[in-house]
C-alpha cells in the first residue's frame, strides 16, 4: 500500500477497527516522508486531543507535543490520534470515553491498552509507526496483543512536553511498529533533551549502535500464573533465543511481587492530582451552570464526564495520599520503587536483560473483559509493571501465536539508558521470526 | 473501607456518587486496598527518589519571554472581556 | 496570648516561577499567560533559578538553616483561580528552617520555615454572583515565612511585620516607591484553642484583625463559651472576623512530591550567596560598635543606608567624634534636601570634614560649606541664614533661660525653641536643621 492509498482508505480502515478518534481529512499523503499516528494523550495543534476522555472534548491544543513536532520536522505526516483507555487508565482500551479499538486478529477481542489504538494502527496499516505511552505497561501490552514490536524507553529519554499526564514519575513515550528496525529509526528522532521537560534533561547520549545481546535472566516470578499456551510458546521462544547464541539463566527477583501494589499507589496518587485540573473551566467542557457554587459546579462537571475507571482511580489516589485517611501507603510505595530498581540493577550487572512473557494471556474477548473486576484487570499487568515502576527501558517482540491465532509477545528489560541492546535483540529476532500479519480487508 | 469514607474521599475529589456507585466503589476500593497491604511486607529502603532516575538541578534563567499569542491561548475559553468565566465563589 | 504568622510576599523576579511569562503589571487580563500557568493539559513546569536565589537570601536573613537539598510538592485544592487545582509549593525539605529574627534587636521570634511557592490567579465577583478569573498572576513566585507563636500582642505583630518587611525590601532591592504587599494568615490563641485568620492584606489590617479576634476570644472566655479551632476571615469595613469553615488540617491537601521538577542541590549556591546587612542589624551593630545613642543610630539608618555607611566611613577615617558631630549633625539634617536635588557624590563632604579635622577650616565654616553643598544654597547666603538662625535661637534662650536647665533633665525642652523658630520664620529652615542648631546652642550654655 502506498502512502496515498493508505490515506484514501483511512476512513474505511477506521470504520472497521476504530483505532482513531480524530483523523486527518486529507486523501493524499502529499510530500510526506512517512505516515504516523499518535496516542490521543499527546497534544497535536491541528487535531482535537482528548486523552480518551469526554471531559476534554473540544480541547484544541495550541502546541504540538515535542515528540510529534520532531516527527513532523523529520517529514512525518500525522494521520490520526489513536483511541486509548481514558487518561491511560486500563489494560484493554475498553475504558475509552470514545470508540474502543478492535484487535486486528479477531474483532471480538481487545487490542490491549492503554495504547490499544496505536498498536492496532501499527498492526493494520502498512509501513506505519505509532507513538504510544507507557505508565504500567501500556506500550508493550497492546504490542503483544496486536502482534507488533513496541519499545518503552528509559523514563526521561523522550520529552513529556505535550503529554497529558497520568503519572509524572512513570509516563514514558515510545514507538510501536510491525518492523523492529522502525523502533530504533523513530526513537532516534524523538529522543533527546528538551528544555521544556526537566525530566528529559539528565539523559546521557542516546547510543543506538548495534550491541549483541549475550545473556538474559528469567525471573521465576515472571513465569508463574501464565496461561498454558503462553507458557508453551514462551518456552519455545526461549529455546530459539538460545540457538541465537543467547545464554539463559533463571533467577530470583523477590521484589517483583511488591511492584504491582506500589505502582498502583504511586500512579493513582499522581493521577488524582493531575486530574484535579478538569473542573469545567479553561479547556474541554465548560458549559456548566455558573450560578452554582464552585464546589458544586466542579463536582457536577467531573461526575458527568469522567468515566467509571477514572473515578475509581481518582478515589483510590486521593485516599492513598491523604494523611487523614492514614496515607502511609505513598511513602512506602516510594521506597518499594527503589527496592525494585535495586533488584533489577543487581540482576543486570551480570545479564544484558531480564526476560519474561509480556502478558500472561493473549488478547481476551470483550465479553470476558466486562466480567473482570477492577482488581483482576490491575493484576493482569503484573509482568509489565515492574519495569515500568523502575523506569527501565523494555521492549516487546512477537514470539508466537496461540491456537486461535492470537499473538503472544515476550518482553526484554534492560538497565537504565541501555536501549541499544534492546534495539539489537529486536532486530536479530526479527530476522528469524515469521511475523504473521493479520488479514486486513475493508 | 466503608461507604462513609468513600463519600468523604469523593467529596475531597469533587465527584458526586450515586448510592449504587458508593456501594460499588466501596467494594472495589476495599479489595484493592487489602491488596495494597502487601506493601507492609516489602523490605525497607532508605532511598526514596522523587523520580526513578535522578533528576536534579534543572533550572532556567530569569528571562521573560512571550512565546504564544495570548489570544490564541484563550480562544477556546469561555470568556467575558478577556476574563475567564467561572462559577460562583461563595 | 500566643500569635504566629504565615506571611506571603511576592519575589521580584522578571519572569514567573515555572514559566517565562513576564511578572510585570499588565493592563489586560489573561495576557501574560502561557500553557503552563494556565494549567493546560500537556504543559510542564520549569523552575526559575532566581527563585532559589531569593529564597536562600531570605533564609539567611532570617538566620535559618538552609537545607542541602530541596524539592517541591503538590498541594491539591479546588478554586476557580487555581489553573491546575494544584499549587506547586514546598512541604518536606523547604529552603530554610529553624531560624530566628530579633524584634528590635532584643526579642527573638523563632522562624519555623521559609519556603517558595506559586501564586494562583485572581478572581472578581460579577453582579450576577458568578466569577471572572484573571490568570496574569498565576505562577508568580512567592516566599512564605512561618513564625512560631512567639509574638505576644497584635501591636507586636505589626511591629514584627513592619521591621521584617523593611529588611526584606532592602534585601531584595525593592524600589522605595514600589508598593509591595504582604499577605498574612494570622494565628492567635488567647486561651488554648488556636484560630486562624486567613489572607489578611497589609500590616495595618494584620494588627486590626488580630485585635478584633483577640477581643472576640476574650469575650468568649469570659462568657465561658468554648472557642472552636477554625479558619476565619477578616472584614476590614466592619472590623470583625467571620467564620469560614471548620479549620482544615494540613493532611487534607494530600501532598505528594512534584516529579516534573526533580530535586535541587542548593548547598553550593547557598554558600556562594552573601547578603547585605539588614537595616535592623546595622542599627544594632553601630549602636554597640560606636557606642551611639540608639536614637541616633536608628535615625541614621532609617534616613538612608548610604548615610549610615558614610557615618562608618567618616568614623574610620576621622574618628567617631567627627562622625557623630558632622554626619549625625548637619549632614543628616540636610540629607533629604541633597537627595531631592539628585546629588549623590559624597566625596566633597569627606573633603570638608578632612579640612576641619586638620584645622584648615573652622567649625562654623565647615558647617556652612556642608549645608551649601548639600542644599545648593550659596555659601554666603548659607552663612547669613545660619547666623540668622543662631541669633534667633540665642535671643529666645536669653529670654527663657529655664529651658537650658530643663533640657538637662529632659531634652524635650528643646521643642519650645523649635516651636518658636518655626513660628517666626515659617518654612525658611528645615526642621532638622533647627533641631540640630537648637541643641547645639543649648548644650553650649551648660
Amino acid at each position: 500500500m502506498s502512502m496515498d492509498s493508505v490515506m484514501k482508505d483511512l476512513k474505511a480502515i477506521n470504520a472497521k477497527y476504530q483505532m482513531f478518534h480524530a483523523m486527518s481529512d486529507d486523501v493524499s499523503a502529499g510530500d510526506a516522508a512517512f505516515l504516523f499516528s499518535a496516542k490521543d494523550n499527546l497534544t497535536s495543534n491541528d487535531m482535537e486531543t482528548c486523552a480518551g476522555s469526554r471531559i476534554l472534548e473540544g480541547y484544541r491544543p495550541i502546541f504540538d507535543a515535542t515528540c510529534i513536532a520532531k516527527l513532523r520536522e523529520a517529514g512525518g505526516k500525522l494521520v490520526g490520534k489513536t483511541n486509548m483507555d481514558e487518561f491511560g487508565f486500563g489494560t484493554f482500551s475498553t475504558n475509552s470515553g470514545f470508540e474502543v479499538p478492535k484487535n486486528p486478529y479477531d474483532l471480538n477481542r481487545a487490542c490491549g491498552g492503554s495504547s490499544g489504538g496505536s498498536a492496532c494502527a501499527a498492526s493494520v496499516i502498512e509501513d506505519h509507526v505509532s507513538l504510544g505511552v507507557s505508565t504500567g505497561g501500556s506500550i508493550c501490552c497492546p504490542a503483544s496483543f496486536c502482534g507488533v514490536y513496541g519499545i518503552a524507553p528509559t523514563y526521561g529519554r523522550v520529552s513529556r512536553f505535550g503529554l497529558i499526564d497520568y503519572g509524572n514519575s512513570l509516563d514514558k513515550i515510545g514507538v510501536i511498529s510491525q518492523k523492529a528496525t522502525d523502533l530504533k529509526k523513530y526513537m532516534e528522532i524523538i529522543a533527546g533533551r528538551d528544555e521544556r521537560d526537566p525530566t528529559s534533561m539528565v539523559q546521557p547520549e542516546f547510543v543506538t549502535a548495534y550491541r549483541k545481546m549475550k545473556s538474559v535472566a528469567i525471573p521465576k516470578e515472571g513465569i508463574e500464573g501464565l496461561s498454558k499456551e503462553v507458557e508453551a510458546i514462551f518456552k519455545d521462544a526461549v529455546e530459539q533465543l538460545k540457538s541465537m547464541g543467547v545464554d539463559v539463566d533463571y533467577v530470583d527477583m523477590p521484589s517483583l511481587k511488591y511492584a504491582m501494589p506500589a505502582y498502583y499507589v504511586l500512579a493513582t496518587s499522581e493521577a488524582s492530582t493531575n486530574l484535579a485540573r478538569y473542573v469545567g473551566m479553561r479547556y474541554g467542557h465548560q458549559e456548566g451552570d455558573h450560578s452554582l457554587k464552585f464546589d458544586d459546579y466542579f463536582t457536577e462537571v467531573r461526575s458527568k464526564y469522567f468515566g467509571d475507571e477514572a473515578k475509581r482511580r481518582i478515589l483510590l489516589g486521593t485516599y492513598a495520599r491523604m494523611a487523614g485517611f492514614g496515607g502511609r501507603h505513598y511513602a512506602k510505595a516510594r521506597e518499594v520503587r527503589q527496592v525494585v530498581i535495586n533488584d533489577y540493577k543487581r540482576v543486570l550487572e551480570t545479564h544484558d536483560a531480564v526476560l519474561a512473557p509480556t502478558m500472561p494471556f493473549t488478547a481476551p474477548r470483550f465479553d470476558d473483559i466486562s466480567k473482570m473486576s477492577a482488581l483482576d484487570s490491575y493484576k493482569a499487568d503484573y509482568l509489565t509493571v515492574p519495569a515500568n515502576i523502575a523506569g527501565t527501558p523494555h521492549l516487546s517482540v512477537p514470539c508466537g501465536y496461540d491456537s486461535d491465532g492470537m499473538p503472544v509477545g515476550m518482553q526484554f528489560v534492560a538497565d537504565h539508558w541501555n536501549e541499544d541492546i534492546l534495539f539489537s535483540v529486536a532486530e536479530d529476532w526479527e530476522k528469524q521470526f515469521d511475523l504473521r500479519r493479520p488479514e486486513v480487508s475493508i | 473501607m466503608d461507604v462513609k469514607t468513600v463519600r468523604d474521599v469523593a467529596k475531597f475529589a469533587h465527584i458526586a456518587l450515586t448510592d449504587e456507585e458508593a456501594e460499588r466503589y466501596c467494594k472495589d476500593l476495599g479489595d484493592i486496598l487489602s491488596y495494597f497491604e502487601l506493601l507492609n511486607e516489602a523490605p525497607e529502603c532508605n532511598e526514596r527518589g522523587v523520580n526513578p532516575i535522578l533528576v536534579a538541578d534543572i533550572v532556567r534563567d530569569d528571562e521573560p519571554k512571550t512565546e504564544y499569542d495570548a489570544d490564541d491561548l484563550i480562544r477556546d475559553m469561555d470568556t467575558y472581556d478577556r476574563y475567564v468565566r467561572g462559577p460562583r465563589l461563595s | 496570648m500566643k500569635i504566629g504568622l504565615e506571611c506571603h510576599v511576592q519575589l521580584p523576579t522578571k519572569s514567573k516561577m515555572f514559566c517565562s511569562c513576564p511578572t510585570a503589571d499588565c493592563e489586560f487580563p489573561n495576557t501574560y499567560v502561557c500553557p503552563t500557568c494556565l494549567g493546560m493539559p500537556g504543559s510542564r513546569p520549569v523552575l526559575n533559578r532566581q527563585v532559589l536565589v531569593y529564597g536562600i537570601m531570605i533564609a539567611k536573613m532570617l538566620n535559618c538553616e538552609v537545607n542541602d537539598t530541596t524539592w517541591f510538592a503538590r498541594k491539591t485544592y479546588f478554586y476557580p483561580d487555581m489553573s491546575k487545582s494544584v499549587q506547586i509549593t514546598q512541604y518536606d525539605n523547604p529552603i530554610g528552617e529553624r531560624g530566628v529574627y530579633y524584634l528590635d534587636g532584643k526579642k527573638p521570634i523563632r522562624i519555623t520555615r521559609i519556603h517558595v511557592e506559586e501564586d494562583p490567579g485572581s478572581t472578581k465577583r460579577t453582579a450576577d454572583l458568578t466569577s471572572l478569573v484573571d490568570y496574569n498572576r498565576s505562577g508568580i513566585p512567592l516566599a512564605e515565612i512561618v513564625t512560631e507563636p512567639d509574638i505576644a500582642t497584635p501591636a507586636e505583630a505589626r511591629q514584627f511585620l513592619t521591621q521584617m518587611i523593611g529588611d526584606l525590601r532592602h534585601l531584595l532591592d525593592i524600589p522605595d516607591d514600589l508598593e509591595w504587599e504582604v499577605k498574612c494568615d494570622c494565628n492567635i490563641s488567647v486561651g488554648t484553642e488556636r484560630v486562624e485568620i486567613k489572607n489578611v492584606s497589609g500590616l495595618k489590617n494584620a494588627e486590626r484583625a488580630l485585635h478584633s479576634e483577640m477581643v472576640r476570644q476574650i469575650a468568649m472566655i469570659k462568657a465561658k463559651k468554648k472557642i472552636v479551632r477554625e479558619t476565619r476571615r477578616y472584614d476590614p469595613d466592619r472590623d470583625v472576623t467571620i467564620s469560614m469553615r471548620v479549620k482544615e488540617f494540613e493532611d487534607q491537601y494530600g501532598y505528594i512530591d512534584e516529579p516534573d521538577l526533580g530535586v535541587y542541590h542548593i548547598k553550593e549556591l547557598a554558600d556562594s550567596i552573601r547578603i547585605s546587612e539588614s537595616p535592623q542589624n546595622m542599627i544594632l551593630r553601630i549602636t554597640s560598635q560606636y557606642k551611639l545613642d540608639p536614637k541616633m543610630a536608628k535615625q541614621l539608618v532609617n534616613t538612608s543606608m548610604d548615610l549610615a555607611v558614610l557615618f562608618e566611613d567618616i568614623a574610620k577615617e576621622f574618628g567617631t567624634q567627627n562622625a557623630i558631630k558632622w554626619v549625625g549633625g548637619p549632614i543628616s539634617a540636610n540629607w533629604r534636601a541633597m537627595e531631592d536635588r539628585g546629588v549623590t557624590d559624597l566625596a566633597r563632604l569627606k573633603e570638608l570634614i578632612g579640612d576641619f579635622s586638620e584645622g584648615g577650616i573652622t567649625d562654623t565654616q565647615c558647617a556652612i560649606e556642608i549645608k551649601s553643598y548639600m542644599t545648593g544654597q550659596d555659601a554666603a547666603a548659607a552663612q547669613e541664614d545660619s547666623a540668622g538662625l543662631e541669633t534667633l535661637i540665642n535671643e529666645f534662650l536669653d529670654k527663657n533661660p529655664k529651658i537650658v536647665t530643663d533640657y538637662q533633665k529632659n531634652d524635650k525642652a528643646a521643642n519650645q525653641v523649635i516651636g518658636y523658630v518655626m513660628k517666626q520664620t515659617g518654612g525658611k529652615y528645615s526642621s532638622a536643621e533647627v533641631v540640630e542648631t537648637a541643641k547645639k546652642l543649648i548644650e553650649a550654655r551648660f
